[in-house]
């Protein structure tokens, strides 16, 4: 179950924050999400010696909490996805699937004339297609 | 997505192809619009050089949308951290889709190390446009400019790029250079990379 998805731009300002459940706290998603971002930066700057090729797009799972799982997706305009997850096992073409699906919306967000890039994506459209994205990401790994 | 022709008029809608299409835009629709584009920026200001930075803001907006496009839709997102891939990438790729075909030619600058230049014999959008001879250097490819700016920048390039006439002997009409210059940090990470 995907509890957050989160846009956040290039120079770390948030583009798109967006929780999926009531029961927790709206400000300790926020948190984690923030603390997510030093991970992304650790990895973008000092690449491991097994990592995948410096272009690659996923950045795969970013770091466990108590009860959640963080994975971050890096597009070519240093603009980060960052998706919270409770499941227990997620595989990884689910999650690549989950996020290439977020970047397209992402893509007809931005193409608006009316969007300002660098401040946050305020389409009703973008909103309801994320909804629809993060619903059925639920359905697919229960099959 | 600027074609030449016009799409091939169907007697009846049943036969039109169930495939999405060429994708194109009309030549004439868009050369109708830049050039009241220009007009419209040309009653706003005062001067030459704020019509083109005008013109190449309006590109600025355009290219940041580009890059976002095309490495989602293309390119397979991937991330382009070497100079000469995102040379190579504007020069094919994002030429094709705006104007149908690639650049002309791609050229290192000899004078300067952080200068490169794009060649092409006739820009699209200068196509139905000719200068007074009172504007000067004025060169209405400064849109196309801010596209390459847009793409640049936003790919983590900051360059700045401007569009010059280039007069060939022989030929009427001079050629367009869009000139590149990166700056300082790009090269820096360049020589870093290896």
């Amino acid at each position: 179950m995907i509890v957050c998805v989160a846009v956040v731009g290039h120079q770390n300002n948030p583009l798109y924050l967006q929780s999926f459940t009531e029961a927790d706290d709206a400000l300790k998603l926020h948190h984690v999400v923030h603390c997510s971002l030093d991970v992304i930066g650790e990895r973008v700057n000092n690449p491991k010696r097994n990592a995948p090729a410096l272009n690659e797009t996923f950045l795969g799972l970013l770091y466990p909490t108590e009860n959640y799982k963080v994975y971050g997706y890096l597009t070519n305009t240093k603009v980060k996805f960052i998706m919270v997850t409770t499941d227990l096992d997620v595989k990884d073409a689910d999650a690549r699937n989950f996020f290439r699906k977020f970047h397209a919306a992402y893509v007809d967000a931005v193409s608006n004339p009316f969007h300002v890039p660098g401040k946050k994506i305020a389409s009703r459209s973008f909103g309801a297609r994320v909804s629809t994205i993060v619903k059925s990401f639920g359905s697919g790994t229960t099959a | 997505m600027i074609g030449v022709g016009k799409a091939k008029q169907y007697a009846n809608v049943l036969d039109k192809p169930l495939s999405r299409g060429r994708q194109e835009v009309s030549l004439s629709a868009f050369a109708f619009l830049f050039s009241e584009m220009v007009q419209y920026n040309q009653t706003q200001v005062d001067n030459i050089a704020e019509l083109e930075r005008r013109l190449e803001d309006a590109g600025y907006a355009v290219g940041a949308r580009v890059l976002e496009l095309l490495c989602h839709r293309e390119k397979g997102n991937k991330r382009e951290i070497r100079l000469l891939h995102i040379l190579g990438f504007i020069h094919s790729t994002v030429w094709k889709v705006l104007f149908g075909k690639g650049a002309d030619s791609l050229e290192k600058g000899t004078e300067h190390e952080d200068e490169y230049m794009i060649s092409e014999k006739e820009l699209l959008v200068n196509r139905f446009i000719s200068i007074p001879k009172d504007m000067g250097a004025f060169n209405c490819g400064a849109f196309v400019a801010g596209i390459v700016r847009g793409v640049l920048e936003n790919a983590g390039f900051p360059a700045v790029v401007t569009a010059h006439f280039v007069p060939i002997e022989g030929q009427q009409r001079p050629r367009t250079t869009i000139l590149i210059k990166f700056a300082e940090e790009v090269l820096q990470r360049e020589a870093r990379l290896g």
